[in-house]
């Protein structure tokens, strides 16, 4: 069987194994790796890869781009969570891995300070650009545009108006308290059990829907120097905490939510009529899910109300997708023609649909252009576009100076710990402690 | 009877007929043919695994970390900032649950589920292939199949746990146990899906293990008298130890590593997450590499520990 030598072999096997886990961490560099490789400015000809969290375009649209220019374009499909560990690692280790990649508004500052990206002020005409991207100031930092929004994603409040109306709500609520009014009243009636979703889950859902919902509360959660404003009881922030953990503890949300994600909610809950409102959605969820017969029991149920404040409507907070060029790209020249060409207003027009059903790019959500939506709205073909028209030109960045470089250690420590306020096993106060002592931390340097 | 191949000549063979002489001769020869085979497969393992795991050491002693440079010389400053972690210690404590219950539970269903396959059976086959598509499966793939049916809203085994919650009462602020509320229930139910895909390759190994066993040593136990418990304490569990240690090594391995299934069964809340999270985490979310590269090593340095325990504890050599 085995022998003495085998044992050995058993041994080294493990050691093996074990220098794999070693080589876990081991793909990142030493330096900042800001500066960039020195690809080739040639922008005919040449093969781009392009690696996004999404399916791609029409074909046809590819290859009429590639007439148009004569880039090809590779696309390759990474989720998101695997793509910024990519973005992360060929950066560090200053190699490279696309030639245009995902920036999400989250990392805007990290990217912004590490200078992993080209600011693409310098490769395409920003100016121009922002006066109809509402969104593109969630992309700058420090005076550089990081990236360019693909999409308008936004946070919404939606609400089933059917399930609604059935508990005698007719007016929809304008106010925070008229909200939460409106939930109690749909949870007496006995229409839903558990009317409002939120996605408790120890994940990034949960931070965007304290950040929302801090939005209504009327305060933001960092100041321009990162200091948490959210401390003291009678903060915004500290009040939605205390309304997010209260609505799960006295029956509004449904008790194994601890364990949903914002997408596991709106699928699985929402479109299902499980619960009747979500008070930070996705913009677009209605076209996308709601409205859609194979993915929804609530078919022209669903509408978005102005967001719920203290007194009267509140902003509504961006959290769009955005493309840039990272400092390794091959071909940073064919790669910022592609990314004018992928957000123009003319090409959005076609992926939302306005240009004929075969040019529609399915799963895109909502055109980052203003004048797109506006048109789509128009048209009709945006559902409940009148209402989300106006939600786009109102909408304002979580972080109104950018979001600072260690927001994701920041967002890890708002969603674990208001995960475990709600499951119970901290307060609210200590939850709201432990999160202000880990921005002072971050905001120090320490 | 030897299973094994014996480098000691035989009884009556003497020195000049042992047949080592031949291989000598071709020792004086140069042959770069093993080498050059065996070429392609060193080159992968030295760069894509010693040198990593090299630089991988040495890191584990500086600051890496882009967002605050430069890189510079710390000592034992990362070891000494992730023990003061609490985080980091939270899920060295859910790890080393997963660890304990996960090789144990892997262990014993393993020998019980080799010792009912090791005779021959209709459909034996069929059974050994359907057994096998736990462990053939990516850990997401599972983590995402038993989300369903933990599901807190409409899932089966949740629903079970949530009626347990009602009938004894328990679960915080009023309400039910649920996956992610409670620790000890979170882990052991992210545990049981890992033992679910780690338990079939631990039947196959001490399956294998069994095969090798003559079954003439179990006729002449039951003609001594011997009883079906006894051949199997007396002669299927010491016969098998080899094909155990094998299997409680890669089971080490395995827990010690586990990602998926916490982190898509409970997300990163520190109620069930692990350590090569915490890894991942501070590696590629926090940009602190230097910790990530000292995780790495501690958690090296902890396989290696555990597994030559349970190779010096468990493995004995058997001859047949």
């Amino acid at each position: 069987m085995i022998t003495r030598t085998s044992r050995r072999a058993l041994l080294a096997g493990a050691a093996g194994a074990a220098a794999f886990a070693l080589t876990l961490s081991a793909c990142g560099g030493s330096s900042s790796g800001g500066s960039a490789s020195g690809g080739s400015s040639q922008t005919s000809g040449v093969t781009i890869t392009v690696a996004l969290a999404s399916d791609p375009p029409p074909k046809a649209a590819l290859d009429e781009f590639t007439k148009e220019t004569g880039i090809k374009v590779n696309w390759v499909n990474i989720d998101w969570d695997s793509l910024q560990t990519k973005i992360s690692a060929a950066a560090t280790a200053k190699t490279y891995f696309a030639d245009a990649t995902d920036v999400d508004w989250s990392r805007v500052g990290q990217l912004g300070k590490l200078g992993w990206f080209y600011p693409m002020e310098t490769m395409v005409d920003t100016k121009t650009m922002a006066s109809d991207m509402p969104q593109l100031t969630s992309f700058t930092k420090d005076g550089h545009v990081v990236g360019i929004p693909y999409d308008a994603s936004f946070m919404v409040t939606t609400v089933n108006e059917k399930m609604f109306q059935k508990a005698g709500v007719t007016e929809m609520p304008k106010t925070i308290d008229d909200y939460t009014a409106a939930l109690n009243k749909v949870k007496s009636a006995g229409v839903v059990k558990y009317p409002l979703n939120i996605p408790f889950a120890a994940a990034e859902g949960l931070s965007t829907y304290w950040y929302e919902t801090t939005g209504a509360f009327g305060g933001t959660v960092l100041d321009g120097a990162g200091k948490p404003q959210f401390t003291t009881p009678d903060s915004a922030g500290y009040k939605a905490a205390t309304w997010m953990v209260d609505a799960i503890k006295n029956g509004l949300v449904p008790p194994g939510n601890i364990n949903v994600t914002d997408s596991q909610g709106s699928q699985t809950l929402m479109a299902k009529g499980q619960v009747a409102s979500i008070f930070s959605d996705y913009s677009g969820g209605i076209g996308t899910l709601y409205n859609i017969k194979s993915a929804s029991s609530v078919v022209d149920q669903v509408k978005y109300i102005p967001t719920p404040g203290v007194t009267g409507t509140a902003a509504n907070l961006g959290n769009p997708d955005g493309i840039g060029i990272p400092k390794q790209a091959k071909y940073p020249q064919a790669a910022a023609k592609f990314i004018e060409w992928f957000t123009s207003a003319k090409k959005q027009e076609d992926f939302a649909g306005l240009n004929g059903q075969d040019k529609i790019f399915q799963g895109y959500a909502l055109p980052s252009h203003l004048s797109v939506l506006q048109k789509m709205s128009e048209s009709g073909t945006l559902p409940e576009g009148k209402s989300l028209v106006p939600m786009l030109q109102g909408s304002k960045p979580v972080f109104p100076e950018g979001a600072p470089a260690w927001y994701p250690q920041f967002s890890n420590a708002v969603y674990t710990n208001l995960h475990a306020a709600a499951t119970g096993s901290m307060t609210v106060d200590a939850a709201i402690k432990t999160i202000a002592d880990t921005a002072n931390r971050l905001a120090s340097g320490s | 009877m030897s299973l094994t191949r014996s480098a000691t000549p035989g009884p009556g063979l003497t020195a000049e007929a042992r047949p080592t002489a031949p291989v000598r001769r071709r020792g004086r020869r140069f042959d770069p043919l093993p080498y050059l085979l065996v070429a392609p497969v060193a080159i992968f393992i030295v760069g894509l695994a010693l040198i990593p795991a090299v630089f991988t050491v040495v890191q584990s002693f500086f600051k890496v970390n882009p967002l605050d440079p430069p890189t510079r010389f710390t000592g034992l400053g990362n070891f000494r900032a992730l023990l003061a972690d609490d985080a980091v210690i939270g899920s060295l404590g859910n790890t080393a649950f997963y660890v304990v219950v996960g090789v144990t539970l892997s262990t014993v269903l393993g020998i019980a589920m080799a010792v009912l396959l090791q005779r021959p059976f209709r459909g034996r086959s069929l059974v050994i292939a359907v057994l096998i598509l736990p462990w053939a499966l990516p850990g997401v793939v599972e983590g995402i199949l038993w989300t369903g049916i933990f599901d807190p809203n409409a899932g089966l085994i949740n629903s079970i746990v949530t009626q347990v919650g009602q009938i004894f009462g328990t679960g915080a602020g009023g309400t039910t146990l649920l996956l992610g509320q409670n620790r000890l229930l979170t882990i052991s139910l992210i545990e049981l899906v890992q033992v679910w895909q780690i338990t079939p390759l631990s039947v196959l190994l001490i399956l294998a293990a069994l095969q090798l066993i003559p079954g003439e040593l179990y006729e002449a136990a039951e003609i001594d008298g011997c009883t079906r418990w006894g051949a199997f304490r007396r002669i299927t569990l010491p016969l098998a130890r080899p094909g155990i240690a094998v299997c409680m090594v890669q089971a080490v391995i395995a827990t010690l590593n586990v990602f998926d299934q916490p982190y898509v069964l409970n997300g990163a809340a520190a109620t069930g997450s692990s350590i090569t999270m915490q890894t991942y985490f501070i590696s590629f979310q926090d940009l602190d590499f230097g910790q990530g590269y000292a995780l790495s090593l501690m958690i090296t340095v902890v396989t290696l520990i555990i597994s030559l325990v349970v190779v010096r504890t468990i493995y004995r050599r058997v001859e047949l």
